[in-house]
């Protein structure tokens, strides 16, 4: 059985959530962005 | 209910409160399976802790593809009935299958460097997986350099169909090629493979990838709807 690991297993995981996170975040930036504007012009 | 949901009108309501609905669900879902895979499940016979690198792997494996096929679906439509939403739909998943498969990808290397011994094969399965995250940025790249709109909607459906040929490639890559990864282990004939201890968490990580992935892309399209009536009332002259 392979001993240890968890560096590995952490990294993963906070690539995982990290890059979820920031594509979530980008997103959500953008869509209030755009939503904002188009609000302002009463669309 | 796609065809009701075609209407942008009707998609923008249906949105509104859809988005955040499944938001909710996928914060609940990862909120579960996080510690469910990190600490209630066992440790693998073989691989060890290693083995919890699966959670996260094999759902952005998973749906890298199933984003890339909702992109195909979407851009078959917006080429066959011009379809504007579905061009929308389909260009508004592409960042967020792009990320899937470069999560795949780095999680996937995360993974075989203690239990392959390497970070990287240019193996069936793993060149394969390279191709569909290439196919993404290109896709993306595509759509950004051309300024019109429609011409670049065409371009781009017609390379996201081209490019949905790897899928099954993707897929079956493990069984044509000899391969360091294992054969498909949970949707086989004869049942799963995984122990239901695994399967539970993996499943629940899956759900969560697949309803953050439904409330993003609905985000993105309401953010390319409120654009283009931007973009147009300031072509008919509308902003000061």
């Amino acid at each position: 059985m392979i001993e240890g690991g968890w560096t590995f297993v952490f990294g993963a995981y906070g690539v995982t959530f990290g890059g979820l996170g920031v594509l979530a975040a980008v997103v959500a930036l953008r869509l209030r962005h755009w939503a904002k504007r188009a609000k302002a012009l009463q669309l | 209910m796609l065809t009701y949901l075609s209407n942008p009108q009707r998609f923008m309501a249906f949105s509104a409160w859809a988005a955040p609905l499944f938001f909710a669900a996928a914060v609940i879902a990862l909120g579960v399976g996080l510690p469910w895979s990190l600490v209630f499940s066992p440790a693998d016979y073989q691989q060890g802790e290693t083995v919890r690198i699966m959670y996260v792997h094999v759902p952005a494996a998973w749906w890298s593809m199933g984003v890339f096929a909702f992109m195909a679906a979407a851009s078959f439509v917006g080429l066959v009935w011009r379809h504007a939403l579905a061009d929308v739909a389909a260009r508004a998943a592409a960042p967020i299958g792009a990320t899937l498969a470069g999560l795949c990808l780095i999680t996937g290397s995360l993974w075989g460097a203690p239990t392959w011994g390497t970070w990287w094969e240019w193996d069936g399965r793993m060149t394969s997986m390279l191709v569909l995250f290439v196919t993404y940025l290109g896709y993306i790249a595509l759509w950004s350099a051309i300024e019109d709109e429609e011409k670049a909607a065409r371009l781009a459906a017609i390379l996201c169909l081209v490019g949905a040929i790897n899928l099954p490639i993707v897929h079956f890559s493990v069984e044509w090629w000899s391969t360091l990864h294992q054969p498909a282990s949970i949707v086989r004939s004869g049942g799963s493979a995984i122990h239901p201890s695994m399967l539970g968490p993996l499943l629940t990580m899956a759900a969560g990838y697949l309803f953050l992935f439904g409330a993003l892309v609905m985000m993105n399209m309401r953010a390319a709807i409120f654009r283009r009536r931007v973009e147009s009332a300031r072509a008919r002259g509308g902003e000061a």
